[in-house]
């Protein structure tokens, strides 16, 4: 739940989500949930001319399943809460 | 049978003609296997009485036969193509042969003020003079055509007008176009309308053939008609009234312009002739609605501009002309855009609520945890971070509580308040809803139940643990070395893999050195027992931080979250939080191993632990919880061990946590920190250092601050007496390094010699920290120091100032700050660079 409940913390901001069909999109974050399946608005592709199916695609759905990475915006991430966080994580995996 | 003598054959022509021309008309299934059998229903008797009921007309003539007429009797086909058009247009029959349809009005308008016959058109006869035969009208209308060609001559004095009505045609162009196109796009969506109720979309069926999906579909379709139908009969409606008042003004301006009086013949004549245009532009007639538009505006700026000149007059027309477009187009927009809502809610309540709560309950039960503050820390704590900042209140935390245990975690609250608050409450009520009823399933079915739900919309990936990669190496954790000497638990930290260790300790000696750690711990550690260690491995170092780093955790959280286990906030602790904290924070001071001796090991565990980077970021975090005392004594180990330091990251990190205790130390304690830096330490090593430099610094201001007597604690001569011969001893120290303690002056050591003025950028800021190192020292120093500083400084500043003045530097900018450097040691000095001539 550590990146789900990261993710819920990046709402409208700007992100770029690598796909494993190498599709780049970059978009505002609208919303994701459990699956980490993101809605992205306003989006552009990465190198336009070899996917000129996507320039006309304003929106989309990713089915979290398909995401390679997804580029986060620095400026909106908290390093040392998220290092606190993954601590956290780890001490209740061992608690369990 | 046939009626009326007509020909059946022709019927037959004309019905397959019109079903070529329109696609929409209805079409009939007899003898298909969907035929609904209505026609059987038919009554085929009876008809001998159809002569009583009609009245027997004998002999019907051909005069209905407007298509084969002979194409004299053309003005007639306007009102028969007018009437195509309407009843295309789906337009009740009245409204054409209504008073105020656009054509009636126009040649009534026009004949207004005449009393002679004219055959302008059937319609007009008939309101006039009642019936006549076609004969007649025929007659008169070739005498008018003769009448006409006579009286061309007398056309050139109305040219004016004919201009003004030439400009019109070409409007009407352009209008016709606009309308077509608009014809052109209503008609695709009917299309596309019939077609998609005839099929809908392949993964609708088994939806579809549900009796609910069907009247529904056909509510909306015929809702939709309707809506079609009303819109059309409105906008001509209007159109006709707009058309009347213009006819009326027409009437007025062209008596207004005309130098003639309007002749009644004359005016009939011009209508002829302008749908005598008409025809020779080969327009069909069915554009005289696409017309009316033009006229309408035409109407408006018409109303406006009487007695306006012509050039104003085409503004106004070229206004009027934008702004119909415009309208045009907005109504466009509009009528898309409903056509587009209306497409989407073909789909609209095909899930019933329940169905949708449903779906809600298997997601949020996925979503319901024993911890959710916990399983949502980030987003918790990063939206109090964001809320504080903001300046509102941290208190209300984004967790739905049920009961003692369980709920949800909603995360940061949306930014920007584009969610009713509402919405969240009903959220709540629904979700809490759900919840109790799964409880109360859950105690029904037994427990069961919930895992019945467990992954019916898919796996998700929970905690990242599980899904962490298959582990491929096996490692037998007896092999590996055994527990790490200096920890106080026997367990490695969980976040450190064996592998990363290179302990080479023995394990007899770790319980040695655990035992005498144990001692040290509860303050039993002396001098006499002192066992030399070797210095904390990399290993041991991690783990160590990364227990610290737990304990910080447990820490903040009790700090920063007492509504968890009390519910609300209060500004006391009770006894057993108090205790907890202090536990904690005792654990933290042990693990920091602060309290070892000084000699235990070089470097010290302590100054260990600051090596790593981690190490150095928990230290502020670290220290905000330590009391004065465990500070002051954490600041004498660390200034004892200064040389120890690395001294890259202590400004920004450990610097930042001691320099609280600095400016709040009294006389005594700078004075035995100083006294520490130079005891057994090289102290011009610590000068040349920037951290170093920056911390003598610290101390001589923070004295400077007790001279002027602005403190609490008024030190007292003795301590005085104290510092003055601590501040010789180091001034001494220092006395023959002062001018290596210039980055620039080290560096030019390794320049050329020959070029020993060479610029190196930036470097006047670094010497910077030095300039206020001296000034600071020059601040205190005795009349015999200054002139010692003087002398062995006095190359440092000529040269400062000489390239200054004589512009050797770069920019301005780095004339100003060579010039503020000097300044700020002359300052100090009582003296200014302006006084410096060369």
């Amino acid at each position: 739940m550590l990146i789900f409940s990261v993710f819920k913390t990046l709402t409208d901001q700007q992100v770029t989500v690598e796909l494993k069909n190498d599709l780049s999109i970059t978009g505002v974050l609208k919303s994701v949930d459990q699956f980490l399946n993101i809605r992205l608005d306003n989006i552009t592709v990465l190198d336009e001319a070899r996917h000129p199916h996507m320039m006309a695609v304003k929106n989309c759905f990713i089915r979290g399943s398909v995401v390679r990475y997804v580029q986060l915006p620095a400026e909106h991430v908290d390093t040392q809460l998220l290092e606190d966080a993954t601590r956290r994580e780890a001490q209740n995996q061992i608690k369990r | 049978m046939s009626f009326f003598g007509f020909e059946e054959r022709t019927l037959e022509r004309e019905k397959n003609r019109r079903v070529e021309q329109d696609e929409d008309l209805a079409v009939y299934t007899w003898g298909e296997e969907s035929y609904d059998g209505l026609g059987d229903a038919l009554q085929e008797e009876h008809d001998e009485l159809n002569d009583e009921t009609f009245g027997d007309v004998g002999k019907v003539g051909k005069d209905f036969d407007f298509a084969s007429a002979n194409p004299a009797v053309q003005p007639i086909s306007k009102s028969f193509f007018l009437k195509n058009l309407l009843a295309a247009q789906a337009i009740s029959l009245e409204s054409i042969w209504d008073d105020r349809s656009p054509f009636s009005m126009r040649l009534n308008g026009s004949g207004r003020s005449s009393l002679q016959p004219r055959g302008d058109s059937p319609a007009q006869h008939r309101q006039q003079s009642g019936i006549r035969t076609l004969q007649e009208i025929e007659s008169e209308m070739q005498a008018l055509l003769r009448e006409r060609q006579q009286q061309l001559l007398q056309q050139k004095q109305r040219e004016e007008e004919e201009f003004l009505r030439q400009e019109e045609e070409r409007e009407f162009q352009r209008q016709r176009l606009l309308y077509q196109q608009e014809q052109a796009q209503i008609q695709r969506q009917q299309q596309l309308h019939a077609h998609q109720h005839r099929t809908p979309p392949p993964r609708m069926l088994p939806v579809s053939q549900s009796p609910r999906f069907m009247e529904h579909q056909q509510r909306q379709i015929l809702l939709l008609q309707q809506q079609q139908e009303q819109q059309q009969l409105l906008r001509l409606q209007q159109l006709q009234e707009q058309l009347r008042v213009e006819e009326l003004e027409r009437q007025l301006r062209s008596q207004h312009i005309s130098t003639i009086p309007p002749d009644p013949d004359m005016e009939a004549l011009q209508h002829q002739q302008l749908q005598h245009q008409l025809r020779h532009r080969s327009l069909p007639l069915e554009d005289g609605l696409p017309y009316l538009p033009h006229k309408l505006a035409q109407a408006e700026f018409l109303r406006d501009m009487q007695g306006l000149p012509q050039a104003d007059q085409e503004a106004l027309r070229v206004e009027a002309m934008r702004k119909i477009l415009e309208a045009e187009k907005m109504e466009e927009k509009r009528r898309r855009k409903a056509a587009k809502i209306a497409h989407m809610s073909r789909y609209n309540d095909l899930m019933t609520q329940s169905d949708k709560d449903f779906i809600t309950r298997i997601q949020v039960s996925q979503l319901v945890s024993q911890d959710p503050y916990a399983d949502d820390f980030y987003a918790q704590v990063y939206g109090a971070i964001v809320r504080s900042r903001m300046g509102l209140g941290a208190d209300d935390e984004r967790v739905l509580k049920f009961g003692a245990s369980g709920g949800v975690a909603l995360g940061a609250p949306s930014k920007g308040g584009n969610r009713r608050p509402n919405a969240m409450q009903r959220m709540q009520q629904q979700v809490e809803r759900i919840v109790s009823n799964a409880r109360k399933r859950e105690e029904e079915k037994g427990l069961h139940s919930l895992h019945s739900l467990q992954g019916a919309l898919g796996k998700t990936s929970g905690r990242s643990y599980k899904a962490a990669p298959r582990q491929l190496l096996q490692v037998d954790s007896g092999a590996a070395p055994s527990a790490s000497p200096t920890l106080s638990h026997a367990q490695p930290h969980a976040h450190i893999s064996k592998s990363d260790s290179i302990s080479n300790s023995h394990s007899d000696a770790a319980a040695t050195h655990a035992a005498r750690l144990g001692r040290e711990t509860l303050g039993n550690g002396s001098s006499e027992d002192l066992v030399r260690m070797e210095p904390l491995t990399q290993r041991e170092i991690l783990v160590t931080l990364e227990n610290m780093y737990d304990l910080v955790l447990n820490v903040e959280q009790l700090r920063r979250d007492p509504a968890s286990s009390r519910g609300r906030r209060r500004v006391f602790w009770s006894n057993g939080e108090s205790n907890e904290f202090d536990r904690l924070v005792d654990q933290m001071w042990s693990h920091l191993k602060v309290m070892l001796p000084l000699a235990t090991s070089t470097p010290h565990p302590f100054i260990s632990l600051l090596s790593a980077a981690k190490g150095k970021k928990i230290l502020p975090r670290v220290t905000r919880h330590f009391d004065q005392q465990r500070m002051n004594t954490l600041l004498t180990l660390l200034i004892a061990c200064f040389s120890q330091l690395d001294t890259q990251a202590f400004l920004s990190s450990v610097l930042q946590s001691i320099l609280p205790i600095i400016v709040k130390g009294n006389l005594r304690l700078v004075c035995g920190l100083v006294g520490l830096l130079m005891h057994g330490q090289d102290i011009v090593a610590i000068a040349k250092s920037r951290p170093g430099l920056a911390l003598l610094t610290l101390f001589l201001t923070r004295v400077e601050v007790m001279r002027q007597g602005e403190v609490d604690e008024i030190p007292t001569q003795e301590d005085f007496a104290q510092w003055q011969l601590m501040f010789d001893h180091l001034f001494q120290l220092l006395t023959p390094e002062f001018p290596l303690l210039f980055p620039s002056t080290r560096m030019a050591a390794h320049l050329p010699r020959d070029q020993p003025h060479i610029n190196i950028p930036g470097i006047d800021s670094l010497d910077q920290p030095v300039w206020q190192f001296l000034a600071a020292l020059a601040v205190q120093a005795s009349s015999t120091q200054h002139q010692i500083l003087v002398s062995s400084l006095r190359e440092k500043v000529l040269d400062n100032v000489l390239s200054a003045k004589k512009g050797w530097v770069v920019d301005e900018e780095e004339r100003t700050t060579k010039l503020a450097n000097v300044d700020l040691f002359l300052h100090a000095l009582g003296l200014d660079s302006s006084q410096i001539t060369m």
